[in-house]
Parts: C-alpha cells; structure tokens; sequence
C-alpha cells in the first residue's frame, strides 16, 4: 500500500474549511447547549411529580434515539411542519438538544452530589432559595461540574461528524467529498481523524489547565498495598511534582 | 404536509422487524466490546512499557476521534491492507473496538477503587496471578462497573444506526428507505426512534434487573 500525500495537499483547503464548519457547529451548540440544560436540569431535579415527569421523558428520548435518527428527525421533522431550516441549523438544533441532555445531567449530578446540608446553612443564615442558590451551591459546583462537562464537550464535538448525513459542509463531510474525488480512502480518513484528534486533545489540554487554574482538581490517591498495586494500577506510578 | 401518524403506524412494522438487527448487533457487539475492555486491562497491567505506550497511543485515538470516522477507516482501510470485511462485519469490528476502549478506561478507574485486602489474602493463599484475576478481581470488577457497561450497552446499540452509511441493511436505513419510496421521510423517522426508545428501555431494564441482584452482593 502507498501513501500519496497529493490527495491531501491537492484540497487542504476543503479540510480547513470542514474543520472550521465543524468548530462552528459545535461552538454555537454548545453555548446554546448549555443555556437549554440549566432549565432541564432545574426540571429533572423538581419535586413536581409533572414537571420531573416531562425531564424524563425528554432524557429519555435525547440519550435513547440514535443521535443520527435526531438529527434527520429535526432536519424533515422542520420542513414537514413548514418551517424548513438549512441544514446548518438543523445541525445545530440537533447537536443543541443532544448537547441540553448531558449537560442537564452534569449539573444534576454535581449538584446533587453537594452535602445536603449546604442548602438548609443558606436558610439558617437567613438567605431566599435564591439565594442559596447563587451564593452556595453554584460557587462550589462550577469547578466539580469541569471535568464531566468537558467529557460531554468532546462527545459533541465527535458527534457532530454525524451532521455529515445532512450535507452540512464539517470536516466529515469534506472529507467524503475528497474520498469521492480521489477515491483514496486511507489517506482521507487518516487526515480527518488526525484533525478530529487533534481539536479534542488541545480542547482537553486546556480543560485541564483551566480546572487546575479554579483549583478543582482536588484528587485524593488512597494508599495500596504493594502487592495489590500490580493488579489494581494499570501504568508504572509517575513522579508527581509536589506543589506548594 | 404535515405529520400523520397513519403513516408512522404503517412504516412501523418493517422498520420494527430491521431494529431486530440492531439489537442482534448490538448484543454480539457488547460480548466482542466486553472481551476488548477486559483484554485491554489485563495487557495495560502487565505494566510492559513499549506495549503500554502503543495501547495509550490507541486508546487516545479511539477517544478523540468520532465512531463515524473509526467506521469508516474500518470499513474502507482495512481491505488496503488484506482484511476484506463485509460491511455488518465492519460495523461490528469498529464499535466492538470502540466500546472496548471506554470499558478499559472505566474499568482502569474502578480498579483504583477496589480494596486492596483480598488481593493481599489471594497473594498468602498462592493463588496464581491468573486465578487471582479470574477468582478475585474481575467479579468484583464486572460487578461494580455494571451501571457502567449497561449505559455503555445503551451507547452500543445507538452506534449501530451508524452503520447504514456503510450500506448495513438495518433499522435506520429501512426507515430512510421507506421515506424514500413513500417520499414521507419524517414519519419512518418516528417509528424508528420509538423502536429504538424500546430497545433501549428494555435494556435498562435488564440492567436494573442485574443491578437489583447485585445490590445484595456489592458492598
């Protein structure tokens, strides 16, 4: 098998284009994303046996249909209501709705994982619901809710590879194009995978810098004995630099 | 044009019948995805440096990179180098890899987490590294990640919708087929989601069965 690198120098500009489209996708997404969990969330965590009941049923229904069956639902589902959107838009409703899920689920779980007794302190000191809210529960969610909010940041930005079925021009799409064109599937895919790679590791790379710039990272190593150590750790120990 | 359900009752037999693929899929899929998790967590606890650098290397790909794209090298690269697989075949060989990579990352996490006395007393009675594996740790392992590998089952089985860009004849695709012939796309659209939904539910239902036998055991 030989490798020929015209097949990617011949349409680089394709390449930077889709990946360019596919950032945008996932960027207005994900801000939109996010403004849409904080009402799901708040939903899910209700006492209101109604309104819980209506956050299932959407979880439910986002996290259980393939998210390519959502995206050509939204896509025919606007234009057989009358409102036909392109496909840019669709693209970007769909990864939103996915996006509002797992987001919502992130807040849930951070916020419900504060001690109790956080809430009933904001009343005791004389605070509203409100109150409490912004002034004690969401100060000390905001650093736990980075890791598993990142996770689900590189989970829509993969997925958003499969807004390609809809003809959004992102970086899937242009690299079907480019295979079409040159009939050259390994040095395509390859390309295509190496700038997915390389957009997820440099978005992880600052995730990471960002929550130990919040201080989040409050990782606690429990101690194992020597022999268990070979069976329950699957890498040599790294020196960790010790921090002052 | 607006939406009618007659014909999402219509399309929902044939598209109910070609989900039975997804699920079938899906089952052998989380068998091969749990044998690569497994498989991958005892060859990273070997701790051998170079063969540890290369999984890294690997797992890293697999997590940074969209299952479409993996399905697509699997399905267009691998016969340049000899490996002609059939698209369903593909299919299977992609998201098996893929699930097996995030189960060996949870699983890597879970053993963190595992006590470490009864390795200890499996050490003093001489069970062998092997036994120790298979005796002590993976049904403590297995049991602990359940929720985990059940959520990762639910995860499996939308996977499979993928595969009918690579032309696998399944739920997805019969679904677009009928919008096609009918040109009514958006309500096939619906009964496919539904008979996914199910799936689903029945799956986590079966999850919640194990999980109730396990509450007994865990902890």
């Amino acid at each position: 098998m030989q490798l020929d690198p015209t097949v990617i120098t011949d349409s680089w500009q394709l390449f930077v284009t889709g990946a360019f489209i596919t950032l945008q996708l996932s960027l207005i997404s994900f801000v939109l994303g996010l403004l849409l969990a904080v009402p799901v969330a708040a939903l899910s965590m209700s006492t209101h046996a109604v309104l819980n009941g209506i956050a299932i049923l959407y979880l439910a229904i986002i996290r259980g249909v393939p998210f390519i069956a959502i995206v050509f639902i939204v896509h025919y589902g606007t234009a057989t209501m009358g409102a036909r959107t392109p496909a840019f838009w669709s693209g970007v409703i769909a990864l939103t709705l996915f996006a509002s899920a797992y987001f919502s689920e992130v807040i849930r779980s951070t916020v419900s994982a504060l001690p109790p007794g956080q809430w009933d302190s904001g009343r005791v000191v004389g605070m509203s619901r409100l109150q409490t809210l912004r002034y004690i529960i969401i100060p000390q969610s905001l650093g736990p809710m980075i890791p598993p909010g990142v996770n689900v940041t590189i989970m829509m930005i993969k997925e958003s590879s499969v807004i390609s079925a809809i003809t959004v021009g992102e970086l899937t799409y242009q690299g079907l194009v480019v295979q079409g064109n040159t009939f050259a599937p390994f040095e395509v895919f390859i390309t295509v995978a190496l700038i997915y790679w390389g957009i997820t590791l440099a978005f992880s790379r600052v995730a990471i810098w960002a929550e130990r710039r919040i201080g989040a990272s409050q990782r606690s190593i429990r101690p194992v004995g020597g022999i268990a150590e070979r069976y329950l750790t699957l890498s040599r120990p790294k020196r960790r630099a010790e921090k002052s | 044009m607006g939406f009618d359900i007659a014909f999402v009752l219509a399309a929902l037999p044939d598209v109910g019948a070609a989900s039975l693929i997804n699920a079938w899929m899906a089952i052998i899929i989380c068998l091969f995805a749990l044998a690569t998790g497994i498989g991958l967590t005892l060859v990273r606890s070997l701790k051998i440096r170079a063969i540890n650098a290369v999984v890294d290397i690997f797992i890293s790909f697999v997590r940074g990179t969209p299952i479409l794209i993996q399905i697509f090298l699997c399905y267009y690269v691998l016969p340049l180098v000899g490996l002609d697989l059939n698209p369903t075949t593909a299919g299977i060989v992609a998201i098996s890899l893929n699930s097996g990579v995030f189960i060996t990352e949870n699983f890597r996490g879970a053993l963190s987490a595992l006590d470490d006395g009864p390795i200890e007393a499996a050490t003093a009675l001489a069970l062998t590294p092997a036994m120790i594996w298979y005796l002590v740790i993976l049904p403590q392992l297995l049991r602990r990640t359940l929720p985990m590998l059940v959520s990762e089952g639910t995860v499996i089985l939308k996977n499979t919708a993928l595969l009918s860009v690579i032309t696998v004849t399944e739920g997805f695709r019969v679904a677009q087929q009928i919008g096609g012939a009918t040109f009514r796309p958006f309500e096939p659209l619906i009964a496919v989601a539904i008979c996914f939904l199910a799936l689903n539910l029945i799956l986590v239902g079966f999850g919640n069965l194990l999980e109730r036998r396990n509450a007994a055991i865990v902890r």
